[in-house]
């Protein structure tokens, strides 16, 4: 027998795979034990082969900003015994270790491809611990559905319904759950997430950041259920969660589908957010204005770079950007509306469920004001350079915001690259964000470091 | 037990070599009991005792044969590989990409990506069987990079729905014209992820090493290695020899050469599957001696070489001017290192010569773990047998942990051997672990670099480069804590949670 909660990601509808892929830039369901992780308090156990944890979580965090984090994760790491005669005695076995061994706020039980496949009911040896008490809970992430995006929200979906729980007590104006980036895929996650957070508490919020060190942990897990509503800040991640919390405790939701970089851009979110939430508008703008000086400060000084001491350089003018949709649709938006940048080839490489993919092809057509971009969905290194071959640049100077992967096809165009997606191999990324005020200008000073380096190291 | 090439799978090594994952005791007990077991090649009573594998209900993330065999693969020039599996096996993409590019960088080749594919399976594949879409991507492989070779790699998923890789690649291969190698590494086959090398090896020998060789060539010498700069050369060019450096990166051309060769070394008999396979089917015979790890192994190593290649009448030249050259910088080394307590964390064969290092360089060391034991080597030659060949020219390690790169164990071990540094291979959670308490920690990522007489000096200068960094390490420990219970955070026992002999 299958497990039950199976179908929980994106409305019960994961994006079957397109097909063979070079240039791998995802990983499996199981890799969503990053987001587990990224819990403070929080511990995966994965019941799977020996080496698709560590595969999952070394590619996710190693190579990919050097992120480091916390891996010591208990795994059956299954062998011919249990592919044979199945593999719950190991499982519980493990879990009742594990409670001797190891502490924690929450763990979460994760099953990979094999316990899927030999039919191990991995429910039932997770329930008899949950009726004794214990916080833990079973999110089935089989590395043939899906992938970390849709196995994301597969844990949230467990975590929530088996940890978290019934509700019916009262909300708490001002307390906000926020769902956005997807922890370590995106390489600057934290920083990012701690921005959010400082701007959402600029203009009054109380905030659920719920992963990275920017959040409490495990405890705002559980605040959960009391806040007021829910803030998907993403083009489509995210989304089958807050649905779902609607359902569940009857929280409404807001969809931003960018995530704003810059002082218009973040601006105008603020705003949206304000208004959303009934907050104090005097407070938001009194915070905005305070935020608008210094960032315009800085950007009236950078305008003596980007407007005056650059006649040397090849200042880029077109966009190449290749990443998963919501570092893709963000940037795209920044470098347009703020700088001044052409759009050029979009790609879109996180495969995204069809559903949601009209939705985000209409937030490139509004990119900014009076400018529409196209983008693509493809996944296979080959595609992407085929697309990005195809793309006219006459006249224009490109530069591409992409992965590692973009590196060969950065030096044809010989335009910089600027690495901003799994896989980042050529960055180490502790605490730099590139969303909100701070990190747009920490995006355009490693925007424009990269550009100047190439001219000026060859 | 011959290496049996007529089939495509490799046998795991537990099975050819008794390959155990948990053990804790002393070195020369388990070298007793190993010879005992598996036999020590001399027919003689040697008062060991039955080996038994220890074991423990509590395990973590470790890493499987696929990992190895697929990386492998990967970073053979002209090559391409197609994982058929799930995309989170091919995950790992990214970081044999990069280690290909540091290799082509430091080993001259042209720099570029080597060519991976992944049949990115789904649900309704795991259903319905995955070959057509092998077949897809093996024709879809070669339409877009014409490789001279695919390598066709299987992972648990593909291996339990029973697809058959050995069919698909013959009909493609017919179909394509060049060779379609399967490699069957199914993760949970081999309780061991050294495995993968044997898979590949197995790969390497039945399909790439040219099958009747034209020629010999004399003055070629086969050098199996884990992958890395050619530290051999500078070595083995005094002899007349040339060094056809193989594993960690090939051209075609230097694999098909494997049979014309003189002889083969194993530079970590935990790869000796090609060396002895190479011997079995070939002809070519396989160096066996002690790895030339510590002066006089390195000088018996050389002296076997040409003996066996014929070269005796230039070898004691070489030895001598060699450790002329290294002695100053050995004296000041050993000086600085006076003292200091040391700690080993490798694989098998590859940890007994960095301990052998440690000790030449007058390092105290009395705590060493394996990720596995090998009782044995494919060869069953006791002088292939590095743990007794340890005991007997260095002296017992006392606690000798055999953990499959177990974080926990490691933190026992660690607590207990209180060391003032840690060498250790396999940089996953070993090397993050010994920083976290405290510890300065030299990872080795080129397994090379301990080898000979200059190896003493890098291992040497590479340890009093990282111990300053103890500011560093203890700053940290003193900021962060693993989340084990306060009991098991005091243990110096690592297996202290049921260790009942299996």
């Amino acid at each position: 027998m299958s497990p039950l909660e199976s179908k929980a990601a994106a409305d019960g509808e994961f994006c079957s795979p397109s097909g063979p892929i070079e240039q791998v830039r995802y990983a499996c369901s199981l890799g969503a034990l990053a987001s587990v992780i990224a819990i403070p308090g929080a511990i995966p156990i994965t019941h799977c082969g020996p080496g698709c944890a560590t595969k999952q979580f070394h590619a996710l965090s190693g190579l990919n900003a050097y992120q480091g984090g916390e891996f010591h994760v208990p795994s059956t790491n299954i062998g011919n015994r249990e592919v044979i005669f199945g593999g719950t005695d190991r499982l519980d076995e493990l879990i009742e270790a594990t409670l001797k061994v190891m502490e924690a706020g929450l763990f979460v039980v994760q099953s990979g491809c094999i316990p899927g496949l030999v039919g191990d009911d991995v429910a039932s040896v997770v329930n008899k611990y949950r009726r004794r008490g214990v916080p833990i809970v079973f999110a089935e992430t089989s590395g043939y559905r899906g992938n970390n995006f849709t196995g994301h929200e597969t844990i949230i979906r467990a975590i929530i319904d088996q940890y978290v729980g019934a509700y019916d007590g009262p909300r708490e104006a001002g307390l906000v759950n926020v769902w956005s980036l997807l922890p370590y895929h995106n390489p600057f996650w934290r920083g990012d997430l701690g921005e959010i957070r400082r701007i959402l508490e600029g203009i009054g919020l109380r905030v659920n950041i719920l992963f990275g060190p920017s959040s409490e942990g495990v405890a705002e897990w559980q605040a959960i259920p009391r806040a007021q509503f829910n803030l998907v800040l993403s083009p489509w991640l995210g989304l089958a969660t807050a649905q779902h919390l609607q359902q569940t405790y009857g929280q409404p939701f807001l969809h931003v589908p960018a995530i704003p970089i810059g002082a218009k851009l973040t601006g105008a979110f603020l705003r949206q957010v304000t208004a959303f939430a009934g907050l104090d508008p005097q407070r938001a703008e009194a915070f905005i204005a305070r935020e608008e000086k210094e960032y315009y400060l800085y950007l009236r000084d950078f305008s003596a770079f980007y407007a005056g001491c650059t006649s040397q350089y090849r200042l880029p003018s077109q966009l190449v950007v290749v990443s998963e949709s919501a570092y893709n649709l963000a940037v795209t938006r920044f470098m347009v509306d703020q700088l001044g940048l052409v759009p050029g080839r979009q790609v879109i490489t996180e495969n995204p469920p069809q559903a949601f993919r009209d939705a985000i092809r209409a937030q490139y057509r509004r990119v900014a004001d009076g400018v529409s971009a196209e983008v693509d969905f493809a996944e296979d290194g080959h595609l992407i350079r085929r697309l990005i071959g195809e793309t006219d640049f006459t006249g224009q100077l490109p530069i591409v915001f992409g992965s590692t992967w973009e590196g060969e096809v950065a030096r044809q165009l010989e335009a910089p690259l600027v690495e901003i997606g799994y896989p980042s191999t050529d960055e180490v990324v502790l605490s730099r964000s590139y969303v909100g005020y701070r990190g747009a200008l920490a995006l355009i000073e490693r925007t424009y470091t990269t550009v100047v380096r190439a001219s000026t190291m060859g | 037990m011959a290496i049996n090439l007529r089939t495509t799978q490799a046998e795991t090594r537990e099975q050819r070599l008794g390959t155990i994952t948990h053990w804790e005791g002393n070195a020369g007990q388990l070298a007793r009991d190993s010879a005992h077991t598996h036999g020590c090649g001399r027919g003689c009573d040697n008062g060991g005792r039955r080996l038994c594998e220890q074991s423990t209900p509590f395990a973590q993330a470790s890493m499987c044969a696929e990992h190895i065999a697929v990386t492998n693969a990967t970073i053979i020039q002209e090559a391409l590989v197609i994982q058929h599996s799930p995309i989170g096996c091919a995950v790992s993409q990214s970081s044999t990409c990069r280690y290909y590019r540091d290799l082509a960088a430091r080993r001259g080749w042209k720099l570029e990506d080597p060519q991976s594919i992944c049949t990115n399976l789904g649900e309704q594949d795991m259903v319905f069987g995955g070959i057509a879409k092998l077949e897809q991507t093996i024709r879809e492989a070669w339409e877009r990079h014409h490789p001279k070779v695919i390598f066709v790699a299987t992972s648990c998923a593909t291996g339990i729905i029973g697809d058959d890789v050995d069919s698909a690649a013959r009909q493609l291969e017919d179909e394509i014209g060049i060779p379609v190698v399967p490699l069957h590494c199914e993760g949970f086959k081999s309780r061991h992820w050294s495995s993968g090398w044997d898979v590949i090896e197995h790969g390497i020998l039945r399909r790439l090493v040219r099958p009747d060789p034209p020629r010999k060539q004399d003055d070629l010498i086969n050098v199996i290695h884990l992958g890395g700069p050619d530290v051999f050369t500078p070595l083995l060019a005094p002899l007349g020899l040339r060094v056809n450096l193989v594993m960690g990166g090939n051209t075609l051309d230097r694999l098909a050469e494997l049979s014309e060769a003189a002889a083969t070394v194993t530079m970590c008999f935990v790869l000796s599957y090609l060396a002895t396979g190479l011997e079995q089917e070939y002809g070519v015979p396989e160096i066996k001696a002690p790895l030339p790890y510590g002066l006089a192994d390195t000088d018996e190593w050389l002296r076997e070489i040409a003996r066996v290649t014929h070269r005796e009448h230039l070898v004691e030249d070489v030895i001598a001017r060699e450790r002329a050259r290294i002695a100053p910088e050995l004296a000041r080394l050993r000086q600085a290192l006076a003292g200091k307590r040391g700690f080993v964390a490798a694989g098998a064969a590859f940890a007994h010569g960095l301990l052998a290092d440690l000790r030449e360089l007058g390092v105290e060391v009395d705590g060493a773990y394996s990720f596995h034991h090998d009782p044995s080597t494919d060869s069953g030659d006791p002088r292939q047998d590095t743990l007794s060949h340890l005991v007997e020219t260095w002296g017992d390690i006392p606690n000798y942990t055999v953990s499959p790169d177990q974080h926990f164990q490691a933190h026992a071990a660690l607590l207990r051997a209180k060391p003032d540094f840690v060498i250790c291979r396999h940089s996953g959670s070993m090397a993050v672990l010994t920083a976290r308490m405290g510890i300065p920690v030299l990872p080795i990522f080129y397994s090379n670099d301990g080898l000979g007489y200059e190896g003493l000096l890098t291992i040497g200068r590479s340890i009093l480069r990282i111990l300053p960094r103890k500011r560093f390490c203890e700053d940290v420990a003193a900021h962060s804590r693993f989340p084990y219970q306060p009991w098991w955070l005091e243990q110096t026992n690592p297996f202290a949670l049921g260790a009942d002999p299996a």
